[in-house]
């Protein structure tokens, strides 16, 4: 066992040695470890370098508010992470860390010449040093910022690690498992009542780990904490260890944070490695403790020089003496407890140091009784030794004057500046703090949020004074709840309650202005540089925070916000409370993207919805595109080819016989009631009224400011009942707009909307052989023109299966779209496909479906629309009903500026050296304008056409329809391209391939 | 995420199961045709964007479907009510929310 | 991962000792919608009293009804009653809508001793505000879902087709997740 082991003490199981890794050295610490216990029970003090001036640093706290000891941990491909708190990371066998900000090593460190060129570091360097000469910031600057920046290594590979998310609802959720929030777990028992409570630490007991001195109701504190675990558990309390409540948001939601195998060894099968709750609590209480502040002083960095709680921390908690021979400075009782529980196990505490000149009788006896030197009204002016403090500077201070310094040697340096409240979350609740002298710190005041604050939290200090509260608030949030509480009576002996003052930076006889003494150690800011930032001019502590970056570290100022803030209230001359703080944001900690992603990454990375056919066109080599939510084979290339080729040979074959497309996702409404065509003709431009039943007709619906949203056919299928398509894109919001105007509207009619949307299966066939295909398999009507002409909708039976059966074409063919009940699909599809192999069948994707389409001059609501597009200049007003008295977007149509002319028109392109354009570029009228030219158009659609020999384009140009002929421009970045502007109809203008 | 009451279904229940539908209140003129440019306009286009309670509509998306009103205040983001569409604007008066103790 | 989810290859997607989650075989279904004063006719039409509170489920002979919103309700029957329903309700002359959705959705039944747990996992809502023997529609992970609840720990979960796939992996997911916890 190592010589800063203490036998006897700690809750580390040292018959369980557990060995790990860091920097490449192998370590052996004890089952219960922390990386930072481990290493400091080897007596490694040294575990990371500063970002900014990459200065030697060692842990200085034992929680999750370390700002230095920031390590990298693996484990085997892919599991690496940077910035994990060596205090927080608990060891395993086969762990592997490093440390970060070194190089070449972590002792021996070429960054730190930026440690000797501090002066040109200071607040707000990079707004001064970076300004001039203006040449130098593309070759010079950006890259040694670059170069510089980021803390840590990022993760090269990719997260092999399952994250996960649940919902959770409870009556009751404490965050925090010390004595306030057991107090008011136990206060607020009851039956029925659902009661979580949440701590971020291994296991519960917050403070009580640190202090096994106290008696809680005649016994130990350890011995009642775990009787006390075990009641509550039984009681029903649901406790979650490793786990942090990361936010705190609206109505009582909170975000928990679990760390499910960060700990162990081996990863279980099936398992997480983080899980997201989201929890929502009726009552929360709040028992979060307090952080302990540093004190600032010149050299207060060094490895060695360590918060007292946390020294007191890792001996009783963990079993390990922080040194043989510390020094404890301190402005607040506590830090006194931590003297004399070293000086207890053989540490030769070699002085106490105190800032104030009258300090508790018990305290200073108890000291002398140990034989611990005792200095009161000192101040620390620096400390000394390269890699681990050797020594520190003490001096007398008598009223504003520093007397002359003495040096002490020591191995370790112990400081307290009181402590601060943690108020993280209900600062998220946007709470309202207010400022308390008497402890000079902020407490919680006001918050709408159902939640209260116990213990530490509220500026009580002491076991019994937490067990006390927490009782008490339990009691109040049971009441909310309307159960009557329970009586807490609990005796508490070896409490240890102090008091302190708070501190700005420490005296000192030395030049301030050289002094190194940090507030924020992880971004290196010192009280300098905070002064420094009030005499530039900055008022606002939001101000002094940007140009310092003070608590803009990963640790979110736990450690550094109230130090920084007196240091500025100070300079500014102001009270702190009118100074006021910078607002905490969630996460609490920092928290992995795996967390928040939970279970949507990899193939469920978000919803994908996939047609009853969709496992035909991945077996027969389809290559999909994303439509909305849903994925649709996109073309289906044949061995050798590409995308242009797969698609123009499935648009030729389909052109000279027939071709078979997947047209489910197409939405679809039924519409049904009296008053149905009433509806349809307010919702849609064109006339409903007179449309037979079977009879179908191609609807455009536009939004009330008179712009196309969506259209699509819609079949009569009965007086009262009309089948509805819609985009694949727009079903829902169409289903939206349409239940909202009926709802809101018109709510006096007598008509329901029914998404079937998903209740159909939606075969598409087109070519000159559709028919001929079909006919066979179709019960109830004749494929024939007299019988069947286009356009017509009829219920009928294909191959055996009920359908709706229309006539349509998206293509310029003869078309037909078979709707039989979803789950049927795949099975007609194969049918179709049998038969269809004597005519050559082709299928086809959705690129083709746009090809063919657009060689017909068919619009796609969305690409050849951008919502800013009428029906009349796109070339429709052919399906506006005049003389209808009122429609969805009449009005709208009416307005000046949609009625003026030189709008953009939808007009056919193409170009003079038959090259394809892009889509979305920008047209111009005439090229050899200056720049920047006026733009007047862009580019909506284009393909290469098989049918048409060349390319062809849909394009929005400024009054497109009077400049047919006319020749536009279209600049790219290598060349201009020239033009002519047509109509949008390709192929077969007349009609006639649609008959059949 | 906001709990937000449905007055159809009478249940308090997580935003996640809602969609926002924009202000309230704000009915479809009988005949459009019959109003002016300016007037029209009012309709399309101008909304009140009040810091305070604010009249907006939801729609019980994941739920009943239906669409109802709500006055929620913007300062705090919290619900003062909810109650059906079509009904007339609650009393701010009679809504009583948890705002801060004046000092 | 691609799994095929069809009412007509019913059949467990994944059972573990936390759960089970199989795929129902179709039954008839039928939206309804209608005003309040046509209920009496309807119900007569259908063979069961329709009920009037949002999630309240109601049973007839061969059929199911659950109350989804203030005018919509859902029917369930075997398949081969769904042209009769629709015959016999197209005789009530008050207005209404009654459509055939049988092939709109995929019923899953999850079951087993950590069922409401599993629903956790994409539920937002309060799984436990549903009493036994009621219904609600909710979303789960992203989809609109109707949710029955049959026992303590068994349920029906209503989904359209296309989302059935998506939803499907993460209750294996956490099917298997939750049988880790408990293991």
């Amino acid at each position: 066992m190592s010589q800063y082991r203490v036998p006897g003490r700690g809750r580390v199981d040292t018959s369980r040695p557990v060995n790990f890794t860091f920097d490449g050295r192998s370590y052996r610490g004890a089952q219960g470890d922390t990386v930072a216990s481990a290493l400091l029970a080897n007596g490694v003090h040294l575990m990371g370098r500063s970002f900014k001036y990459h200065r030697p640093r060692g842990a200085i706290a034992a929680g999750s508010e370390e700002p230095n000891a920031l390590i990298g941990t693996r484990r085997g491909p892919g599991r690496f992470e940077p910035n994990t708190r060596a205090t927080v990371q608990e060891i395993w066998n086969g762990l592997e860390t490093t440390s970060q900000n070194k190089f070449p090593s972590l002792k021996w460190d070429v960054g730190a010449v930026n440690d000797a060129a501090y002066m040109m570091f200071s607040a707000g360097f990079y707004y001064k040093t970076f300004m001039w000469p203006k040449s130098f910031w593309n070759k010079v600057y950006e890259p040694f910022i670059r170069a510089a920046a980021g803390l840590g290594v990022a993760p090269t590979e990719e997260d092999p690690d399952q994250y996960a998310s649940r919902y959770l609802h409870c009556d009751l959720l404490i965050v925090g498992a010390g004595p306030a929030g057991l107090a008011a777990a136990r206060a607020a028992l009851a039956e029925g009542l659902k009661i979580v409570m949440v701590d971020e630490n291994a296991e519960p007991g917050g403070t009580l780990l640190s202090e096994p001195q106290a008696r809680i109701d005649g016994r130990p504190a350890w011995d009642w904490l775990a009787a006390e675990i075990a009641a509550l558990k039984a009681a029903g309390v649901r406790i979650m260890t490793r786990t942090t409540a990361i936010g705190y948001y609206h109505q009582n939601m909170l975000g928990l944070c679990e760390r499910v195998t960060d700990h162990l060894p081996s990863l279980p099968a099936d398992t997480p490695r983080e899980r997201m709750w989201r929890v929502r609590a009726r009552q929360v209480v709040l028992a979060q403790g307090a952080l302990e502040k540093p004190l600032v002083f010149h050299g207060n960095d060094r490895p060695g020089v360590m918060l007292a709680g946390a020294a007191q921390t890792y001996l009783n908690r963990y079993g390990v003496k922080v040194g043989n021979a510390p020094v404890v400075v301190t402005s607040h009782d506590s830090a006194w407890y931590a003297a004399f529980d070293l000086q207890a196990v053989g540490a030769r505490v070699q002085a106490i140091v105190d800032t104030r000149p009258h300090v508790r009788e018990d305290l200073v006896n108890e000291a002398r009784a140990l034989g611990i030197p005792v200095r009161l009204s000192h101040t620390v002016t620096a400390t000394s030794g390269r890699l681990r403090i050797s020594g520190v500077r003490v001096n007398p201070v008598s009223g504003a004057t520093v007397g002359a310094g003495q040096q002490i040697g020591c191995d370790a340096l112990l400081m307290s500046g009181g402590w601060t409240p943690s108020l993280h979350l209900f600062s998220h609740t946007q709470g309202k703090l207010a400022w308390d002298d008497d402890l000079s710190t902020f407490l919680p005041d006001w918050t709408r949020e159902d939640c209260v604050i116990a213990g530490a939290g509220r500026g009580l200090w002491g076991i019994e004074a937490a067990l006390k509260d927490g009782a008490e608030r339990g009691r109040e949030v049971a009441a909310a709840l309307g159960k009557p509480g329970n009586p807490v009576a609990l005796s508490v002996e070896n409490d240890r309650p102090g008091s302190g003052v708070s501190m700005k930076e420490l005296p000192t006889d030395r030049n301030p202005g050289r002094a190194k003494a940090f507030v924020d150690y992880q971004n290196d800011v010192t009280a300098k540089d905070l002064r420094l930032a009030v005499r530039e001019g900055m008022r606002s502590i939001e101000h002094v925070k940007r140009y310092t970056t003070n608590g803009m570290a990963t640790d979110q100022g736990k450690m550094s916000n109230i130090n920084g803030l007196n240091i500025a209230a100070d300079a500014l001359g102001r009270p702190a409370p009118q100074v006021g703080l910078t607002t905490f944001r969630p996460p609490y900690t920092p928290t992995t993207f795996g967390a928040f992603a939970g279970y949507q990454r990899g193939a469920h990375f978000e919803v994908t919805r996939k047609t009853q056919i969709d496992p035909w066109a991945a077996a027969n080599g389809a290559v999909f595109e994303p439509v909305g939510q849903w994925r649709r084979a996109w073309y289906f290339p044949k061995a050798g080819e590409d995308m242009e080729a797969a698609v123009r040979r499935e648009c030729r074959e389909t052109r000279a016989s027939v071709g078979i497309f997947d047209a489910s996702t197409l939405g679809k409404i039924e519409v049904v009631g009296p008053d149905a065509v009433t509806f349809m003709e307010r919702m849609y431009t064109n006339p409903w009224a007179k449309l037979g039943v079977g009879r179908c007709r191609y609807g455009l619906l536009l939004g009330d400011d008179g712009y196309i949203r969506d259209d699509g056919v819609i079949g009569r299928m009965a007086q009262d009942r009309f089948h509805v398509t819609t985009t694949t894109g727009g079903a829902a919001r169409v289903m939206n707009m349409m239940e909202d105007y009926l709802q809101t509207e018109w709510p006096d009619l007598d008509v329901w909307l029914t998404s079937t949307t998903e209740q159909w299966s939606t075969i598409a066939l087109n070519g000159p052989n559709a028919a001929k295909l079909l006919a066979p398999f179709v019960e109830g009507v004749e494929l024939t023109e007299d019988a069947f002409p286009h356009m017509s909708c009829v219920q009928c039976t294909v191959a055996g299966m009920p359908a709706r059966l229309f006539r349509v074409s998206f293509t310029g063919e003869i078309g037909f779209e078979v709707n039989v009940p979803a789950p049927m699909g795949a099975a007609l599809w194969e049918i179709l496909w049998q038969a269809g192999q004597q005519y050559g069948i082709v299928a086809y994707g959705t690129e083709t479906m746009h090809v063919l389409r657009a060689e017909k001059g068919y619009i796609i609501v969305g690409q050849d629309t951008d919502g800013t597009v009428t029906p009349f200049d796109a070339g429709m007003g052919w399906a506006v009903g005049k003389n209808k008295p009122d429609f969805v977007g009449k009005r709208g149509l009416a307005r000046p500026d949609l009625a003026a002319k030189g709008r953009k028109q939808l007009v056919g392109l193409l170009t003079e050296d038959r090259s394809k354009l892009e889509e979305g570029a920008q047209i111009v009228f005439d090229p050899r304008q200056p720049v920047p030219m006026t733009m007047v158009g862009h580019v909506t659609s284009s393909y290469v056409s098989d049918a048409v020999g060349r390319p062809i384009a849909l394009a929005l140009v400024e009054g497109g329809h009077d400049r047919m002929g006319e020749t536009v421009h279209i600049a790219m970045p290598d060349r201009v391209i020239a033009a002519k502007i047509t109509g949008t109809v390709f192929v077969d203008p007349e009609n006639s391939r649609l008959k059949i | 995420m906001l709990l937000i009451h449905c007055p159809y279904c009478n249940e308090t229940l997580p935003e996640a199961e809602f969609t926002y539908a924009g202000e309230a209140h704000i009915v479809r003129p009988p005949d459009p045709s019959a109003l002016s440019d300016d007037e029209w306009e009012g309709f399309l286009f101008i909304r009140s964007n009040v810091r305070g309670p604010h009249y907006e509509r939801w729609r019980h998306m994941h739920g009943c479907g239906r669409f109802f009103n709500a006055v929620r205040d913007t300062v705090s983001d919290r619900f003062l009510t909810t109650y059906p569409a079509g009904q007339p604007r609650p009393d701010l008066a009679s809504l009583t929310a948890a705002s801060e103790p004046s000092k | 991962m691609s799994i095929q989810i069809s009412s007509l290859t019913p059949g467990v997607l994944v059972e573990t000792r936390a759960a089970r989650v199989s795929t129902q075989p179709a039954p008839g279904r039928l939206s309804l919608r209608a005003r309040k004063p046509a209920l009496p006719a309807l119900g007569a039409a259908l063979g069961l009293t329709l009920p009037e509170c949002i999630g309240q489920r109601a049973a007839g002979d061969g059929t199911e009804a659950i109350c989804l919103g203030p005018d919509e309700w859902t029917i369930l029957t075997s398949a081969d009653l769904v042209a009769g329903l629709m015959a016999a309700s197209a005789g009530v002359d008050q207005p209404h809508s009654l459509v055939d959705i049988s092939g709109r959705e995929v019923t899953l039944r999850i079951d087993g001793p950590r069922a409401a747990e599993l629903l956790s996992l994409g539920c937002p809502r309060d799984i436990d505000g549903i009493a036994v023997g009621e219904g609600r529609r909710t979303v789960f992970d992203g989809a609109t879902v109707v949710l029955w609840r049959d026992a303590d720990n068994s349920f029906r979960m209503d989904i359209w087709n296309s989302f059935a796939p998506h939803l499907a992996q993460l209750l294996d997911i956490g099917a298997r997740e939750l049988a880790a916890e408990s293991a």
